[in-house]
């Protein structure tokens, strides 16, 4: 199925931080309006997502921060992330703050059924 | 959350050239070196690096600054000093509670344990308030601390908690110490010491026994439409919130419930429910102050027993070996704290 090749579907999760509530959110490209799709297509690639390592914690983490761990699926090919808050590359962080705007939005769906 | 791209990992300075910024630089190149020496793992603890700290000035006495991030973010933090050490309190509540909360925290370890600040040798207490924008986190980066204002929709501002505070100032004072490792098991007791100690000092502040403790960390921090009391219970781990939308307290009081998982470090908010479940089981059985023994005793093991790489397992023999130390073999303190290991499954 070539057409389901394409699509880019995001798992994520913040974890840790002084309160230790986890916060997760699953996006797939085709529950996206097609601005967002083209949106979050570009964040990946400037992310240059698929060449980042695996993991991107320091040797003595600082106590308390966030972690983040994203899983992508994009053409067939897979790779997942997971960072600290204060190791994150500058070209990750915009597609960090789409995400979590993401489970903002998901939480007020919630919150008003 | 401004990035150091990768010089946090792999500091492209060499270690000897550190040392040597923190033995002859000026003051703020000196605190950049330390800290970037400590977050590459060179400095191990108080005990392994007197040599480079012998060099740095310590104030020797409580002294305290607070810097107003004006919702900047940065790694490190920046700010403008808004209060220091003697300065009557501002009109910014944030910024007099995170004075207020450094100075409680401060005489816990002055008064009761005859420690002098966080590195032991006088080292300035020095907090940024109001960092980033809607930070719903409060962390210990180093050398400081650093507090969010919360996002107003599930969390309220991060100094609002006296424990929080003494939580965050005892990541400093185990980094300086056993150094627990931050992550599985060595990372799950350093944040149970944080929160001890950050419970001791709410519990000294309110003149409170074990008895009449809540036990709770973090409790007025969910914003009142929030279902929760707090974010974690000492007393009940796991009890502390049930939301809708947040879900529930994760945290396993006893071994049979330890959570393996590779978020938060390997769960070290989670898996600490487990020592700190202890540490309350051994409080309420010694009763009265809780500062006085309990901490007395678990204050000990962290500065003198536990290592990098102490499990729980571990924390247990130091805990019951100081106790027997200094309140003798079969005492009421250590048969006490022994019991409360055996009742969560460490031992």
């Amino acid at each position: 199925m070539p057409g389901e090749k394409k699509t880019l579907r995001v798992s994520f999760e913040r974890s840790g931080g002084f309160a230790g509530i986890t916060m997760k959110r699953a996006v797939d490209e085709k529950d996206l309006a097609p601005d967002e799709v083209q949106k979050l297509h570009q964040l990946v690639e400037e992310a240059d997502f698929f060449n980042l390592p695996d993991k991107i914690i320091p040797r003595s983490p600082q106590p308390d921060r966030f972690q983040y761990e994203l899983s992508l699926e994009k053409s067939g090919r897979r790779h997942k992330v997971t960072v600290s808050e204060e190791a994150l590359p500058e070209k990750l962080i915009p597609l960090i703050k789409w995400l979590m705007e993401k489970v903002r939005q998901a939480r007020k769906g919630k919150e008003s059924p | 959350m401004r990035p150091v791209g990768y010089m946090g990992i792999h500091s492209i300075i060499p270690p000897y050239m550190l040392e040597e910024i923190a033995k002859r630089g000026k003051p703020h190149q000196r605190d950049w070196a330390l800290r970037n020496l400590a977050l590459a793992g060179f400095i191990r603890g108080q005990r392994f690096a007197l040599g480079i700290l012998a060099s740095v000035a310590p104030v020797g006495h409580k002294s305290r600054t607070v810097y107003d991030c004006k919702h900047n973010d940065g790694e490190p933090p920046v700010g403008t000093l808004v209060r220091k050490e003697g300065d009557p309190p501002s009109k910014d509540i944030a910024v007099n509670e995170a004075y207020d909360g450094a100075g409680a925290t401060y005489d816990l370890y002055d008064d009761i344990y005859e420690r002098n600040s966080i590195d032991n040798r006088g080292m300035s207490l020095v907090s940024f308030v109001h960092y980033d924008v809607n930070y719903d986190n409060a962390f210990w980066d180093g050398s400081e601390m650093v507090y969010g204002d919360g996002d107003g929709e599930i969390f309220d501002r991060f100094t609002k908690c006296i424990d929080v505070i003494g939580h965050e100032l005892t990541h400093g004072v185990t980094q300086y110490e056993a150094n627990l490792a931050y992550s599985n098991q060595p990372g799950a007791l350093n944040e149970s010491m944080s929160d001890v100690f950050g419970s001791l000092v709410k519990q000294r502040t309110l003149k409170q026994t074990a008895a009449k403790a809540d036990w709770l960390i973090g409790a007025g921090l969910l914003m009142p439409n929030i279902h929760g009391k707090a974010l974690r219970s000492m007393k009940a781990p796991g009890t502390a919130y049930d939301d809708p939308v947040l879900g529930k307290d994760p945290q396993p009081a006893t071994m049979k419930d330890y959570v393996h998982t590779t978020s938060d470090n390997g769960g070290v908010h989670i898996n600490s429910g487990i020592p700190n479940h202890a540490f309350y089981l051994a409080a309420m059985k010694i009763g009265g102050n809780t500062w006085t023994k309990a901490g007395k005793i678990w204050y000990i093991a962290l500065r003198d027993r536990l290592r990098s790489r102490s499990n729980f397992a571990g924390a247990a023999s130091a805990t019951i070996s100081v106790a027997k130390d200094l309140y003798g073999n079969g005492s009421k303190e250590m048969k006490a704290i022994r019991n409360a290991w055996k009742a969560v499954g460490v031992i």
